[in-house]
This record gives C-alpha cells, structure tokens and sequence, in this order.
C-alpha cells in the first residue's frame, strides 16, 4: 500500500446501518489519486450512471486525497460527487477545511452513501465505526446552525457536513456545507436529502505516513512561501469579488438574465463600495495560506462574497442595491442553495414574466425584495418556488412557448458569470463541461483573458488551450489542491508530481500525471455516455449563438462556429462526435 | 495615451486611471513603478508579472513590451486570472 492512503473506503447502507471497509487496489489509486478522479471510479464502479439520482440506490461518494492532511497549503479539501439531480450527469463539488481532515483520519480514503434512512438522521463516524442518530430536531435548521448543534451535541472534534433546508426538500441544485463552504453545484444535497441524512459527523485519530517527510516539509514551505506572493494577491487582498468590475468592463458581466454584458450600476455593489459600507474581515479553510474568504456585517451577522454569487444575485437578476444582494447570498447560503443555479433560475423566471409567458408581476428584474421572495419559496418549495427549485432547464420545459432558447443553462446547470459571447474559449468549456456549464473544471476564461487567443472570435487554436485549463483542474482537484493556488506553480505538472513522489512514494512523473488528468476526464465521460449523453448535450442554448451582444457587435457567435469548436475538442480528446 | 487599472493593479496603484506619454507597451512598464511603487512588484525587469494582463482598448491582450501603442489608445492591466 503506498504511503498517504489507507487502502479502503467505507461503505455505508443507510437503510439497513451496515457499514463496512471496501479495499482500494494500489494500481487504481495511482490512476485516479484522490477527490473528483477517484470519487467519479468509485462512483460508476458503485452503478451512480444508472440509478435515478434521487433514488435510494444512488450512491453518493465523499472523496479525499493523499494530500489531505499533510503540511501542503490548501491541501484540506474533499469532493462529494454523486450523479446530479438538476442534469443527470456526473456531478463533483468540492469545499474545503478541517471536515475532509477528520474524515481521512477514520481510517478511509472516501465514504460512500447508499440508500434511505427510515427517518431524517445524522451519520455519524467516530474513528471509523458507524452509527446512525435520528436528527428530527434538526429538521429545518440552517446549514450553519446544524454545525453548531452537533457539536455542541457531539463534541468540538466533530467535523460536520451538512444540508440545510432546501437539501431536505431536494431542491435539485441544493448543497452541502461546512464551516461556511458549500460543495455547491449540481445538486449534491438533494441527493443526501433523498436518502435523509441531514449531516454526516466526523472524528478520527488514524493518521498516514508519508514516504519522504523531510521532502514533503520542505515542498510545503516552499509552497506556503509562494502562495503568500502576487499570484494569489487577488484572492488575499480583494477576493472574487474584484472580478465583477472586470467582467463589467470587458462587457462580459451577465446582466438581467444575459440579455446584456454590462450592468450599469455594478459598481453599487463592487468590493470598494461594499467595503465602504460594511465591516469586512478575511477568513480561511484550514490548512490555507491563501485567505479568500471575505466577510462582510450585515445585521449582525457575516456574509460570505464571492463573485460568482454577487453577478447571479445582482447583476443576473438586475439588482443593485448592496444591502439586498448581500442578504440573498446569506440566505443561500442558510438555506445551503447554488447561489449560481439560484439566481440564473430567478434570472430566467423574470424574463418570463417581462414576455408575459409566467403569470408572476411581482418578480421583475431589479427588485432586491423580488429575489429574496423567490428564495425563500424555493427553499420551501411553495408555490412558485417548487418550480423554479427545479432549475431553469426544467421550469423552461414547463413553461414551454419557446422560453428553453434563454434559459441560462448547459446541460441543465446554470451558466456561471462569463458571457459566452463575449470570451468564446469559454464558451467552448461551458459547451462540452461534462457537469454542464461550469468555470471551475474549465478555466477557459484565462485563454480568454490572454493573448494567446481573440476572446471575440475563437478559432480552433483556442480548442487546445481550453484542454489544457480542463486538464490541469481535473489534476487539481484529484490531488485536491485549491484552484486559488494555480498561480504560483512554475511547472505544474513536474511540481505535483514532486509532492505525490515525497507522500506517497511512487515514482511519479510530469507525464503520468498528464496522463491521470486525461484518463480523469476520460471516466467522466464515460460515466456521462452510459448515464445517457448525447452529442447534442453539448452546446450552448440558442441565446447565445447567431445574435450578437448587444452594445457589442463584435461579441458575435454562431451554431457553425461553436460547432466547429466543439467537433474539434471531441477529435483532439480522442473521441468520436456520437460515440 | 490612456492606463486603466483594475483589480490587484488598481489596488497597487491606489488610481483607476492615469495618462501617459508612451509609445510602447515597455514604456508603460517602465514609467509606472516609478510613478506607483506599489506596482514594482507586478512589474518586473520592465515586463508584466505572470499574475497581470493588458487589454490594448477592451479587444486583444498584450504581453510584448514592443508592443506600439497610440497616443489614443487605451490600455487596461488587471488581474490575469480573471476568474473564481
């Protein structure tokens, strides 16, 4: 068994309470190492591609990594990947701090969930020996007040991973939280909801050995001494947040459902004015050098800003005003929702109701107060709300007339902050995301953002940039290291593999790990073939192609040119069109 | 000609915006630090710092110092990684 692993996941029946440790063979955790890569095998190996994801029979895979738990910063993150609920397809979410730590330290290197509890309970692992406790007295709580009970309950060792509200009525895009992060996309709640655990405690004393501690110390230090440099000053001294301004800038900021790029009031609710207005301190996972975590008072309490959450529930739906944009993303938050998902669905609703195809006057773009109803009802899933908690690809099914060709999504999930139009390798990496429209296992954006490509007017030069960011993240986030960090790598892939050689022993090169990232991307692919992908899953809505932004003619993209971008990734990754 | 800064460089130079007589790309990246300190950092050696890009006018990103700029043009320099 190589250093860094225990060689075993822990399966658990919830419907029955057995429990029990499942050994993992060497060779394929040298293949698929940690996180989103080896919870995507375990998951197709448990049948996840087959089984309805709401079922009892959909396994849910909380994955760690052989980084977890050593001295290397940012390394104290876990994957939760499930077969999605909002697109049916592979689904992995990542959130970082100390739960992945005390869950490696049961003596697993991932956890996997079947079935249904006869009632809403907690899963609790106490050194690796299972139990169930009934959790009615949580039914309802808030992601954070769940926490805070359990470990008042069970004791301050616990780390604790929870739903709130909305994963209890499986609102397909609801989350799953700890200490503040949220593994937010695609619908990773629901699918705990559905099989009523309303938390899953950890504590553990089981440590790993390392294969070469004087190197891995010395690689940390390193690592924690760049990261402390210009390449993450960004994420240190403004957050994402500062990426509203420059989305707006470059006219790529989505606005009242992306029917423009520019809002013109993002400045009301940019980091400086939010900064002038509220108290702001940082915060940060455990085990991080970086500190991205910016929170802002309000009411009393803090609220976490990112961008993605600030142009989904302001500029997306119109709102200007800071006070009801921070407000929503706390309620998000507490209801444990994608804020993305939230507000592109809210987003796509209000253009319905602007086109008179929904009966609802009262959700118009720019009303603070609208958005923050709309929440609410979906996180009850009343009224209005059991629609939309239902994603935007499916309220356009209802809706019908004609509303699909804008309902912001690829695949079924919503479209992060990043006009397609306006940056196209992006919109290449959004088309054929294998979770659907995603910026997190794509980072086409930064081709975009360069000038190694005309962000404008992609051509198929642009298709091999945009596998490299797809590459380098299914890496990042198998290792699991923070995407935050990428900056700061000199040669990625020979600097990984020097911290996979110190932990573990192998004798790993640059090249193999190329080669892990392809073959990660491969399994989710394959996952997607046999849960039913087609070709034409992978595109963008009609919105988006033959009509130009408007204020902007040359943000101009047509079906033939995104499907020659398209056609040409398949054939670069090796796959045939259809296969 | 016109700089615009945003996110870290704007942080840096502690101005959204300046005018400057340059002819280059490398002028620019040599006038700066001097005028704002704050930006030696993201600019060294008289090149951009992996962690920033420039814009020339909103359309292509520029990165060679010998790069001609007008007395009409508008460069932008932001944080590279413009995304979550």
């Amino acid at each position: 068994m190589a250093f860094g692993y225990h060689g075993r996941y822990l399966r658990v029946d919830v419907s029955s309470g057995e429990a029990g440790p499942v050994p993992l063979r060497d060779d394929l955790l040298r293949q698929y190492i940690g996180g989103s890569g080896l919870g995507t095998r375990l998951l197709m190996d448990e049948g996840g591609a087959l089984a309805h994801p709401l079922s009892a029979e959909a396994p849910i895979v909380f994955a760690f990594s052989p980084l977890v738990g050593t001295p290397l910063t940012t390394s104290a993150k876990f994957a939760v990947v499930c077969r999605s609920p909002l697109t049916e397809r592979v689904n992995d979410a990542l959130a970082g701090s100390g739960f992945a730590i005390a869950a490696k330290s049961c003596g697993c290197d991932a956890i996997v969930i079947v079935g249904r509890a006869p009632q809403l309970s907690v899963l609790v692992i106490d050194d690796g020996a299972v139990r169930l406790e009934p959790a009615e007295d949580l039914h309802g709580d808030a992601c954070s007040l769940v926490e805070a009970k359990l470990r008042a309950k069970l004791g301050t060792q616990y780390r604790i991973a929870a739903i709130g509200p909305a994963g209890e009525r499986c609102v397909r895009y609801a989350t799953i939280s700890h200490d503040s992060r949220h593994a937010g996309r695609g619908g990773t709640g629901a699918v705990l909801g559905s099989k009523n655990i309303k938390a899953v405690a950890v504590r553990g004393t089981r440590q790993c050995e390392w294969a070469d501690a004087r190197e891995l110390t010395q690689l940390s230090r390193d690592m924690s001494a760049r990261s402390f440099g210009p390449a993450t000053a960004k994420y240190r001294e403004l957050g994402t947040a500062t990426n509203l301004l420059t989305l707006n800038r470059f006219g790529a900021l989505p606005t009242r459902n992306f029917q423009r790029g520019t809002f013109e009031r993002a400045a009301s609710f940019a980091p400086a004015e939010l900064s002038a207005r509220y108290p702001r301190v940082r915060a940060s996972c455990v085990a991080c050098t970086i500190g991205c975590q910016h929170l802002y008072e309000l009411d009393h309490a803090a609220v976490r800003v990112e961008y993605e959450s600030l142009f989904a529930l302001g500029s997306l739906c119109g709102v200007a005003d800071p006070a009801a944009v921070l407000r929503a993303s706390s309620l998000c938050d507490e209801l444990g929702i994608d804020t993305i998902s939230t507000g592109g669905t809210i987003a796509f609703a209000m253009e319905c109701v602007e086109r008179g195809l929904l009966d609802q006057r009262w959700l118009t773009f720019g009303s603070g107060d609208a958005v923050l109803k709309a929440i609410d009802l979906i996180g009850r899933r009343e009224g209005l709300g059991d629609l939309l908690a239902d994603g935007s690809r499916r309220a356009a099914m209802a809706i019908g007339q004609g509303s699909i060709a804008f309902a912001p999504q690829v695949k079924g999930l919503e479209i992060p902050g990043y006009d397609p139009r306006a940056l196209q390798t992006m919109a290449l990496g959004f088309a054929v995301g294998a979770r659907g429209a995603d910026h997190n296992r794509s980072g086409a954006y930064e081709v975009d953002f360069s000038d190694k490509a005309d962000r404008r007017h992609a051509t198929l030069d642009s298709v091999r940039y945009a596998i490299e960011t797809e590459d380098r993240a299914a890496l990042m986030d198998s290792l699991i290291l923070c995407k935050f960090l990428r900056g700061v790598f000199t040669d990625f892939y020979s600097e990984s593999a020097a911290m996979l050689r110190a932990v573990t022993g192998w004798d790993v090169t640059a090249g193999e790990l190329r080669d892990t990232a392809r073959r990660i991307i491969a399994a989710k692919r394959e996952f997607n073939l046999r849960a039913g992908w087609t070709p034409q899953e992978d595109t963008l809505p009609e919105r988006f192609l033959g009509t130009t932004l408007p204020g902007d003619p040359a943000a101009l993209l047509t079906a033939n040119a995104l499907q020659e971008l398209v056609t040409e990734y398949h054939r670069q990754r090796g796959w045939t069109t259809g296969e | 000609m016109h700089v615009e800064f945003l996110g870290i460089p704007r942080e840096r130079a502690g101005v959204s915006e300046v005018e400057l007589d340059a002819a280059t790309l490398g002028d620019v990246l040599a006038v700066l630090p001097a005028r704002f300190p704050g930006l030696r950092e993201l600019m060294p050696a008289g090149a951009l710092h992996s962690s920033v890009a420039a814009s020339l006018n909103g359309d292509l990103f520029v990165s060679d110092p010998g790069t001609p700029l007008a007395p009409a043009d508008r460069l932008i320099l932001l944080s590279a990684d413009a995304g979550g």
